[in-house]
């Protein structure tokens, strides 16, 4: 990404967005351009957001949500752990680090030309588009807020009240998924998430496709993204299924150091003081991020690991009594994903052991009289591991 | 209506009330207190001294998630032919106060929402084909019973001040007060006053960005948190803003001893985990509770706030704070707070409420409507207006369908896929309540089976919504050690530390547990059950816990105790199993006998695997 471009976003940032309104919905506002910028993240943030880079400590968190952007197929995070640590300010702060990407313009599902292409044929009597009469345009990777009330329509998809009202006419209105489409969803206290939104969240994710079909509406569009979730454990546990999706999971704790957390308050407050001028001091370490991550994504498809380290990370999965191999599948990918960060481009077990506890953690089964820490047992087995590979 | 200044007492919640107003940043105040104590007509006195056309929205306990967050309003959109949004509680209350009385009964998605909304600012709504942002920047007041069980933390982490539970207040003395001073003065003067308390809120607001807090004080108030042992470090802004608050009150611009420790007293005390030893000898039980102590000290802080000029004491306090002196500081915050022993503040308060029956009203109900969802019609209550919702869009459509396919015209055209159900939150699932027998050589055993079992429990307690709740009793008198709860971590993080030894106070554990039933049973919970684990050797009275010096009741006595308890127990319809880990020569039959009062199962398991106990539980 260039500099230009990042400048180029911030204004549409900081101001507050206008949004959608009851009065301007009564007064009958309904064209087109405020259905497709719906689209866009921007819509949904009022204000700023506290900056990525002005985040204190939580290293955890951060790698695990920058590598995801690096690459998405390392499959979304879960961040648990305690209360008012900074979880959703993270997750939230990292629209503003994202690279861009390339959609059809004014597309409600973010696609591609070939997605596009592909999705238009699909559709009945549909006349071939010739590909060069399509126009692309640049946008942010979209970062979409799945609250707890939202109901399953809102969610899937469903027919356009207005226009059904007023027109009998029966269209499509997208939902968030559609939004999310080649972007993050994200979901803050995903462990309370009501159990028939979870279905279709694992249905979507499984087959990276939302379906709706209702009454001679008939919609089927892509629908992959980054999962992000968070939560207190205490509140509850989340469903086994929907645990199992996630790539990563991220630990977080209260920073202990009171030095740090000086350092917390005081960025704090200078945010909520001056918002602006806060932003302004962080933005060259902004850029400075963007543009490591964008050079991470164009280094990754050329970073290899060999079969040693891979036959490595087999060994370990097998030691730790993982069931199926998304385990070594997952610490593969975010392997690669952390050597490509670092600008590495051959991936060896110190990249393996700095994100094993973070792919693995959540895939051990659990014993309920187990005292020793999930991770704790990880590093354990890597010790092992490390030490048998040293001794050879 | 009563005014703010009106109200007599209640000094360190009105104080927080009075800093909420100078600095909204602070998220809001919650204020446990027992009933009767005029906590309501204090909080809604509140919104008098609010400047004006400051929303001020009481939040009904049985709200429902669409008007909670808004959504589509039908009636207006069927006339109009174009859809109109209602704003739902959260947002009525954007830039005032939200109001919850009753906090801790509050159905646990609505918090979440609440919890959402404060962290954002606004609301997200994406319900019914609406996908909108509306504001919702509040403050949140709540006050609640402590009887009544406690406020979900998550959302407590989001509010600054917490006041320090007060327990005993003789409220109809308070009460008296407050009708004589009403009844004699001039409205004129009250709302003098009044007008006198907001000005002189204004004047802290107006203060308030002039005020400095120095990096050591900064410090000091982070090192409190963390000797504290206070989860999270959203609450050290919290801490920071309300001692700025305080010496905004005062009208200084520094922040000095009394408003650090105010700060610490309002925020960083009701969420400690840990309490730093005391120097004094460690009297383990308190001095019996009679009436409250006279609050000298407190009156006197009120007295400070009314007149806020007094530089002289500025002055003098100019030498530098050290480690030492902020350490003095926590230690006299927490000793001023502490003589009513938190401890015993649950037993103590829940010992009035069991005369009455508050809350039975509530436990017919088989949990509550929190939303629609599509569904079948025959597998639950058809929600009529989300289902007239979702159909009325497609009206027009159907009914040029209709019409080409000659069918008879009618009014409404309703399809399956329209038809939405009532969802009930935690309608079903079991409470299970583990009494484990902390005292004698064989306690450490029991715990660690019944550790054992509360984990397996909830590790599958997902698939059936299932709670556990842990009680051990040891010593003179039974304790909670882990509240209703479905989740792993922290049953192995509450349970990881446990004493042992000492008396068997029996009596005192069925009564904790029967409590914790009732408390349940006002949140949805249909089905208790009972698991003690003991060899059923009770000898200490359930007097014992409320007054050290209670006489050492006969073997007698203690029996019947225990019977009336069962009695009414069983006669909620709470079910128990006795399991028995004690070896067979020393056994005199009394665990058997317990089960056989409870109307229970009795159970002997020496050397009981956890799973073990499991299968017991969930097989009875």
């Amino acid at each position: 990404m260039t500099q230009s471009e990042s400048s180029a976003r911030k204004p549409a940032a900081k101001k507050p967005v206008a949004r959608k309104t009851t009065a301007a919905k009564a007064a009958g506002t309904k064209t087109v351009s405020t259905k497709t910028a719906a689209a866009t993240p921007a819509k949904k943030k009022s204000g700023l957001a506290f900056p990525f880079t002005a985040i204190v400590g939580q290293e955890e968190m951060k790698l695990s949500l920058i590598l995801n952007i690096i690459d998405p197929r390392v499959g979304g995070v879960l961040v648990m752990g305690h209360r008012g640590t900074g979880k959703s300010t993270t997750v939230r702060a990292l629209a503003e680090v994202l690279p861009m990407i390339e959609r059809v313009k004014d597309d409600i599902y973010n696609r591609t030309t070939e997605q596009y292409l592909e999705g238009e044929a699909d559709r009945k009597g549909a006349a071939k588009i010739d590909p060069a009469t399509l126009k692309l345009e640049q946008i942010p990777v979209p970062v979409v807020d799945l609250p707890l009330g939202a109901t399953e329509d809102r969610v899937c998809g469903t027919i356009d009240i207005e226009q059904a009202l007023t027109s009998g006419v029966k269209a499509f209105e997208p939902g968030l998924l559609a939004q999310a489409n080649r972007g993050f969803l994200y979901i803050d206290e995903v462990n309370l998430l009501d159990d028939h939104l979870v279905d279709v969240l694992l249905d979507v994710a499984a087959s990276g496709k939302n379906v709706v079909e209702r009454e001679g509406i008939s919609i089927r569009h892509p629908a992959r993204f980054v999962l992000v979730g968070s939560g207190n454990p205490e509140e509850g546990e989340l469903r086994p299924q929907l645990l199992d999706r996630f790539g990563l999971h991220a630990r977080i704790i209260t920073i202990n150091d009171v030095a740090k957390r000086v350092d917390i308050v005081k960025r704090r407050r200078d945010f909520d003081e001056d918002p602006e001028a806060f932003m302004k001091k962080y933005n060259n370490e902004q850029v400075k991020l963007q543009k490591k991550i964008q050079k991470a994504k164009t280094l990754l498809p050329s970073v290899t690991m060999t079969d040693e380290v891979l036959t490595d990370i087999a060994k370990l999965c097998m030691n730790l009594g993982i069931d199926g191999h998304r385990g070594e599948l997952t610490i593969t990918r975010t392997a690669h994903a952390h050597a490509a960060f670092l600008g590495q481009k051959e991936v060896t077990m110190k990249h393996v052991k700095d994100v094993a506890g973070l792919c693995l953690r959540h895939r051990l089964r659990k014993d309920p009289l187990e005292t020793l820490d999930a991770g704790e047992k990880i590093e354990r087995e890597l010790a092992k591991l490390l030490g048998e590979a040293e001794a050879v | 209506m009563i005014a703010f200044t009106d109200i007599v007492g209640m000094d360190l919640a009105k104080k927080a009330l009075m800093l909420l107003a100078i600095d909204p940043a602070l998220g809001g105040v919650v204020i446990p207190s027992a009933v009767g104590s005029g906590k309501s007509t204090l909080a809604r006195a509140f919104a008098g001294i609010l400047s004006e056309g400051t929303p001020f929205v009481e939040l009904p306990l049985n709200v429902t998630e669409d008007r909670l967050i808004g959504g589509v309003d039908l009636e207006a959109t069927l006339a109009s032919g174009v859809r109109v949004v209602q704003h739902g509680v959260l947002s009525k209350a954007d830039g005032g106060v939200l109001y919850v009385d009753s906090l801790s009964l509050l159905d646990s998605s609505a918090i979440s929402h609440i919890m959402d909304a404060m962290s954002r600012g606004e609301v997200l709504v994406e319900r019914e084909g609406l996908s909108e942002v509306h504001p919702a920047d509040f403050m949140l007041v709540g006050t609640y019973d402590p009887t009544d069980g406690e406020v979900r933390m998550g959302l407590l982490d989001r509010i600054g001040i917490i006041v320090p539970f007060t327990a005993q207040n003789d409220y109809r003395a308070r009460k008296e007060v407050v009708n004589i001073v009403t009844g004699r003065r001039d409205p004129e003067d009250v709302l003098d006053e009044l007008r006198m308390m907001t000005g002189f809120l204004d004047a802290a607001r107006e203060m308030l960005p002039k005020v400095a807090i120095t990096p050591e004080q900064v410090q000091a108030l982070i090192q409190t948190a963390i000797t504290l042992g206070v989860e999270g470090n959203r609450v050290d802004i919290f801490t920071v803003r309300a001692a700025l608050a305080s010496a905004a009150l005062n009208q200084r611009t520094d922040v000095d001893d009394e408003d650090m420790k105010l700060a610490i007293k309002l925020v960083l005390i009701p969420r400690a985990t840990r309490m730093p030893e005391r120097e004094e000898s460690e009297d383990d039980m308190p001095p019996p509770e009679e009436e409250a102590p006279p609050p000298d000290e407190e009156s006197q802080e009120e007295d400070d706030s009314q007149q806020p000029d007094s530089p002289d004491s500025d002055a003098e306090e100019e030498q530098e704070e050290t480690p030492d002196m902020i350490e003095e500081l926590m230690m006299e915050a927490i000793e001023t707070e502490l003589p009513d022993n938190i401890l015993n503040i649950s037993l103590a308060s829940k010992k009035k409420s069991t005369s009455g029956s508050r809350g039975e009203a509530l436990n017919n109900k088989r949990g509550r409507f929190v939303r629609a969802q599509p569904g079948e019609m025959r597998s639950g209550k058809v929600a009529l207006i989300p289902t007239l919702i979702s159909a009325a869009p497609w009206q027009e459509s159907r009914k040029r369908d209709q019409k080409m396919a000659g069918r008879q015209k009618t009014a409404l055209l309703i399809s399956k896929d329209d038809v939405k159900i009532k969802r009930f939150r935690d309608k079903s699932g079991t409470l299970f309540i583990f009494m484990v027998d902390a005292s004698g050589s064989m306690a450490l055993n029991r715990m660690r089976q019944a550790k054992g079992a509360v984990a397996s429990l909830l590790q599958n307690a997902y698939v059936h919504r299932d709670q556990v709740a842990l009680i051990s009793f040891r010593g003179k008198q039974a304790q909670v050690l882990l509240p209703p709860s479905q989740s792993v971590d922290r049953a192995k993080r509450e349970l990881d530390v446990l004493p042992t030894g000492g008396g068997t106070p029996l009596a005192s554990a069925l009564y904790l547990g029967w409590e914790t039933a009732k408390q349940a049973r006002t949140k949805g919970v249909t089905q208790v059950m009972f698991v003690l684990i003991t060899d059923g050797r009770g000898n200490i009275g359930l007097q014992s816990g409320f007054d050290p010096n209670a006489e050492k009741p006969s073997k007698e006595e203690l029996e019947k105790e225990i019977e009336a308890l069962s009695l009414s127990i069983q006669a909620d319809g709470v079910a128990a199993i006795v399991i028995d880990t004690q070896m067979n020569y020393l056994s005199r039959g009394e665990a058997p006998k317990l089960a056989q009062k409870l109307g229970g199962r009795y159970l002997y398991l020496p050397n009981a695997k956890a799973e073990q106990i499991v299968d017991a539980a969930l097989n009875f």
